[in-house]
């Protein structure tokens, strides 16, 4: 039973992980721009489609590395041209947008590939467990998570370190004064927004190859990811972190007990979180408040 | 462009009122699919066109338009033209009720067929019995549609999900052993294809466990974690679409595969065509295959198929086009398009070979009106030679005997006055 225990507590970490990745992107999104990125699931699937769609051409490794700025690009072009009309209306007007594009990423993945699933092969030493003992843990996964914690510690040293992620911070609390000294914050936002949707990329590429690829798996993923901001608390980034990986691992623990209830237990999760501390465990502080 | 600097603040309820709005997307109705022409005998379809069973709702719909091109070639029925009226039910069964309604009262259809999701398939029928409407569910599978809720103008083409599992458990306890664990979708069909999978399995002596999984779970680990430590011989995946191929996928690179056999009712060429080669294992029931050398018209029918969608016939275009064939068959054998004779008339109709399909000649059983068709239990492999040669049949079961006895299904048909 221990074994049990601790077999679904580090499954619920690898699986967390994943989420974070795609909480992150959202997250970013949410504390510059307010914008409440409802297309997040849109852009991972595309992600996904455009990584399939040019493995055939540069392999696994090459959509890797091209399908998430492929997908930011497409962010960037979305940003440009329908999001930035609406900076500084109710967030209502962002949300409405992005509920209806996500409508229309669906249908046009599925137009231009098929309603039907698509396997997505991956290198065939990645589809192997470590052991037969740790067999949930497959070269694949645990690469993931390496992906994840790259990914992660690279957004927190631009973040601190660059002069993007100090206007990025500074933004997010006072948008008005840095424009005062002179900064663009248009094209801040852009390029905040292309960082948030890379990251939904890369989360998609990922999924993809241990998933499948079908045009309805981002509405199934987005989800958990915004339950990890709420329980980790708006506007922090750390706090979207702890958040993705107490619900990946409340999920896994509940699966132990009570499978049918894990999913709701995240719902649980958030709705405890709320009534006790209604701003999320990090809600006030961390590196974006 | 202006744009002030200080935009609203998104707060923690905006943020909970989208929670909220992204549970409601997937029960949202996004468009609508119309053939219209003016011909004059209408056929309203109603499938999930849209959401997680697109793929295969499309399937049918593809064998349906077919069937009705094939029946208009032939004369029509009655000498009338056929008009096929799809419309998308969104996998949601107030939507898929309302589209039924307004097939029948606004189009004023003569039939009706649909829906892949058997919860909108009951609530369909009982629209479709109180307006006196032939009505043909050609994917819903769970028991009580041509079982205890079954109803005098309703007819199944698809198998019940018991005919699936009689049809294949004998063989998995056979050949693969007693001891199951269960990875089953929480919702009505999950449910009633494990619960008959344990009621052969107790009757055989085995031993069982399992999980009920919420449908749309983007990661299997954890139930999987759950079934290795139960350690079974077999694995039964009764999960459906993409949450089959996800789970599947994930089974077999946690190298599972190794350690138990997999296998279940339905794994549908749609899903096996998504999941990559490794994944293509185990046993499973295909409710009609592509690939039948000597029988006669198969190969016809897989021909034009594949010249409309470009791979091989599927189970569910089989579905499509035999329900519309079936109502074009009866409704100029009975020289009517009167719902309560056709009716009476379909209740024991035999199905000519070059709508079956199939060997034999299977019926629309008069006491549940359920076709008996033949359960095709074999294994799935990696492609060989044709792609979609993914499926070889081990044992073709007659649908007579997979049902077994009306008795047991729990159906008594009232018939209107």
């Amino acid at each position: 039973m221990t074994l049990l225990l601790l077999f679904n507590i580090t499954n619920g970490l690898i699986v967390g992980a994943f989420y974070v990745l795609m909480a992150l992107g959202l997250s970013l999104i949410l504390n510059l721009s307010n914008v409440i990125n409802f297309a997040h699931g849109g852009f991972l699937v595309l992600g996904g489609y455009i990584a399939y769609a040019i493995t055939p051409y540069v392999g696994f490794w090459g959509a890797l590395l091209l399908a998430p700025p492929l997908t930011a690009v497409i962010g960037l072009i979305v940003e440009r041209l329908l999001i930035r009309p609406l900076y500084g209306r109710d967030p209502l007007y962002g949300l409405l947008l992005t509920f209806g594009l996500a409508f229309m990423i669906e249908d046009g993945t599925r137009f231009i590939w098929g309603a039907q699933g698509k396997p997505v092969a991956i290198p065939a030493f990645l589809a192997q467990p470590l052991s037969s003992d740790l067999f949930f843990i497959t070269w694949y996964r645990l690469f993931m998570v390496v992906v994840v914690i790259v990914a992660i510690a690279l957004l927190f040293l631009l973040l601190r370190y660059t002069r993007l992620g100090i206007r990025i911070r500074a933004g997010t609390l006072d948008l008005e004064t840095v424009a005062a000294l002179g900064i663009n914050v248009q094209k801040l936002r852009s390029l905040n927004f292309a960082v948030g949707i890379f990251l939904a990329g890369l989360s998609g590429v990922l999924a993809a190859g241990q998933l499948g690829l079908d045009p309805t798996m981002g509405t199934n993923l987005l989800m958990p990811s915004f339950i990890a901001i709420i329980v980790g608390g708006l506007g922090s980034l750390p706090g979207t972190l702890i958040g993705g990986l107490l619900i990946g691992v409340a999920a896994g623990l509940t699966s132990v007990f009570f499978p049918a209830a894990s999913e709701a237990v995240m719902y649980i999760m958030m709705a405890v979180v709320l009534l006790a501390r209604p701003r999320g465990l990090f809600g006030e502080e961390g590196i974006m408040s | 462009m202006a744009t002030s600097l200080r935009p609203t603040r998104v707060d923690r309820r905006t943020i909970l009122k989208t929670g909220a709005a992204v549970a409601a997307v997937q029960f949202a109705s996004p468009y609508i699919i119309k053939a219209r022409g003016e011909t004059p005998i209408r056929i309203g379809m109603v499938d999930p066109i849209t959401g997680a069973y697109a793929a295969i709702a499309q399937g049918e719909v593809a064998g349906a338009k077919f069937a009705a091109e094939e029946v208009n070639k032939k004369g029509g029925i009655l000498g009338r033209q056929v008009e096929l009226l799809i419309e998308d039910s969104a996998n949601d069964v107030g939507t898929g009720v309302q589209k039924t309604r307004k097939l029948i009262d606004r189009d004023q259809v003569s039939f009706i067929i649909g829906d892949v999701n058997s919860g909108i398939a009951i609530a369909m029928a009982q629209v479709t019995s109180e307006k006196k409407v032939l009505h043909i569910v050609s994917g819903g599978h769970t028991d009580p549609i041509t079982g205890t809720s079954c109803s005098w103008n309703v007819f199944r083409v698809c198998n019940s999900t018991a005919m699936d599992c009689n049809a294949i458990a004998s063989t998995l306890i056979e050949k693969l052993g007693k001891k199951w664990y269960f990875l089953t979708p929480d919702y009505a069909y999950g449910h009633s294809v494990q619960s008959g999978f344990e009621k052969l399995l107790k009757a055989a002596g085995g031993t069982f466990a399992g999980s009920l999984v919420p449908i749309g779970t983007p990661d299997y680990s954890a139930y999987l974690i759950q079934a290795k430590a139960f350690s079974p011989q077999v694995l039964i995946n009764i999960m459906g679409g993409g949450d089959q191929v996800s789970s599947l996928k994930q089974f077999v690179q946690f190298g599972l595969d190794k350690q138990m056999a997999v296998a279940g009712t339905l794994f549908e060429l749609e899903s096996i065509r998504a999941v990559p080669d490794a994944a293509r294992v185990g046993w499973w029931t295909m409710e009609w295959w592509w690939d039948q050398p000597g029988v006669p018209h198969v190969a016809e029918f897989n021909a034009a198929m594949k010249k409309i969608t470009g791979s091989a016939a599927t189970a569910r275009n089989w579905f499509g086009y035999t329900s519309v064939q079936t109502l074009a068959a009866i409704a100029n054998q009975e020289k009517t398009l009167d719902a309560v004779p056709l009716a009476r008339a379909l209740a024991g109709f035999k199905l000519p070979p070059e709508i079956a399909l199939q060997p034999g000649q299977p019926q629309y059983r008069a006491g549940d009106h359920q076709l008996m068709s033949t359960v095709f239990v074999g294994e799935a492999h990696p492609a060989q030679g044709d792609p979609d040669n993914m499926f070889a049949v081990r044992s073709p079961v007659p649908g007579e005997k997979a049902a077994g006895p009306v008795e047991d299904t729990g159906c008594k048909i009232q018939w209107p006055a």
